[in-house]
């Protein structure tokens, strides 16, 4: 695997934001899709703008559009939207042990995707120490400057852009599975890790198909930790028949 | 109505946000606690699911924006395009952008075709 602290002489945080450039094609049409959305649900630009600057979490925030543009309860549309976010609890748990001490961490748990964290995971631990701080400030500011400008500019001009290209919508969003593809590839280590990840991505994949997409990641993440203590149960039991 | 609006929007922002920076605070004190007893480790089911979570997102984001034959082939060739990239350069950016490319060729290819057919 390719360091990228060593592979060139660029400052950590240009380095952060040079390894998250493949989110902006996931982020800047989804964005754009939400600020038209949005305006036409009758926020204003400055709303639109702000959502996205201050909840920073995709689908919670076309939740929480349609909830409010159809008039239900506020509470509620609080509740189903950190619901929906209230997977993001397990990424800084992971992330920690990478992690060098500091406060700014904290605010800058804002930041923490689906995206910057799978990246991070992957990426953090071939950054050395000292520079870990400026990589991910570096990656999560780029990923979230696009993800507002991207809202604003689909608030402003989303309808116009997607008649013009219709097919960059449909195109651009495809860096995402790449990305995470890219990110999952080197997990295939062994015969167990490739049924479970098989597992774990054939039930997101089924879930999504049958439109339980918000609780697809969560549900998919539980049969995949399911599917691999079975079967290493069963790989324990086996090594101790084989004993006998 | 505005007023309720904003409200609703800092409320999940602040929510949201201490979804995501809480855990590190009680992760941070956990591991200090252990480290105090010489075992700085997390439990694994915790650092199984790293892994699994993102192959759940692979799984979620593999539905492509038109659920037709051309999305699923095209989504096909994306991956197979991608991965092949990795696997000779193991990489990040390149195999994005090449599995990015191959995805939009075959949509416009698939798409010309049918449309030449219809026509």
């Amino acid at each position: 695997m390719d360091n990228p602290t060593s592979r060139s002489s660029l400052p950590p945080w240009l380095q952060g934001m040079r390894d998250a450039m493949p989110l902006l094609g996931g982020y800047i049409p989804v964005a754009i899709s939400f600020g038209l959305i949005a305006t036409q649900a009758n926020f204003s630009v400055w709303e639109a703008t702000a959502i996205s600057a201050l909840i920073y979490a995709g689908a919670s925030q076309f939740l929480m559009v349609a909830m409010l543009a159809s008039g239900a309860s506020l509470w509620l549309v609080v509740l189903m939207t950190l619901l929906i976010n209230a997977r993001h609890v397990v990424y800084a748990p992971n992330l920690t042990p990478l992690l060098p001490p500091g406060r700014r961490w904290i605010a800058l748990m804002h930041g923490l995707t689906d995206q910057i964290f799978a990246l991070a995971l992957h990426r953090l631990p071939s950054v050395s120490e000292d520079a870990r701080l400026g990589w991910y400030t570096g990656a999560a500011l780029l990923a979230w400057f696009s993800w507002i400008a991207g809202t604003a500019l689909g608030a402003v001009a989303g309808a116009s852009l997607t008649h013009q290209w219709p097919l960059l919508g449909e195109v651009m969003p495809f860096a995402l599975p790449a990305l995470f593809l890219v990110l999952i590839a080197p997990r295939f280590t062994s015969p167990l890790w490739f049924i479970v990840l098989a597992t774990t991505i054939g039930a997101a994949l089924l879930l999504t198909l049958l439109q339980f997409t918000n609780a697809a990641i969560p549900a998919a993440a539980a049969t995949g930790a399911l599917a691999y203590y079975a079967l290493s149960t069963l790989n324990t039991q086996k090594g101790a028949d084989h004993e006998h | 109505m505005n007023t309720e609006r904003w409200l609703v929007i800092l409320l999940c922002a602040g929510g949201t946000f201490l979804i995501r920076a809480l855990p590190l605070m009680w992760t941070r004190r956990h591991l200090a606690k252990q480290q105090s007893d010489a075992a700085n480790t997390l439990p694994t089911w915790l650092g199984l699911l790293g892994p699994l979570m993102i192959a759940a997102m692979f799984g979620v984001s593999l539905v492509p924006v038109r659920h037709d034959w051309i999305g699923a082939l095209a989504t096909v060739a994306g991956c197979l395009a991608t991965l092949l990239s990795w696997y000779r350069s193991r990489t990040l950016g390149k195999p994005v952008f090449i599995g990015v490319v191959v995805f939009g060729l075959v949509t416009f290819g698939l798409n010309q075709i049918v449309h030449s057919v219809v026509a």
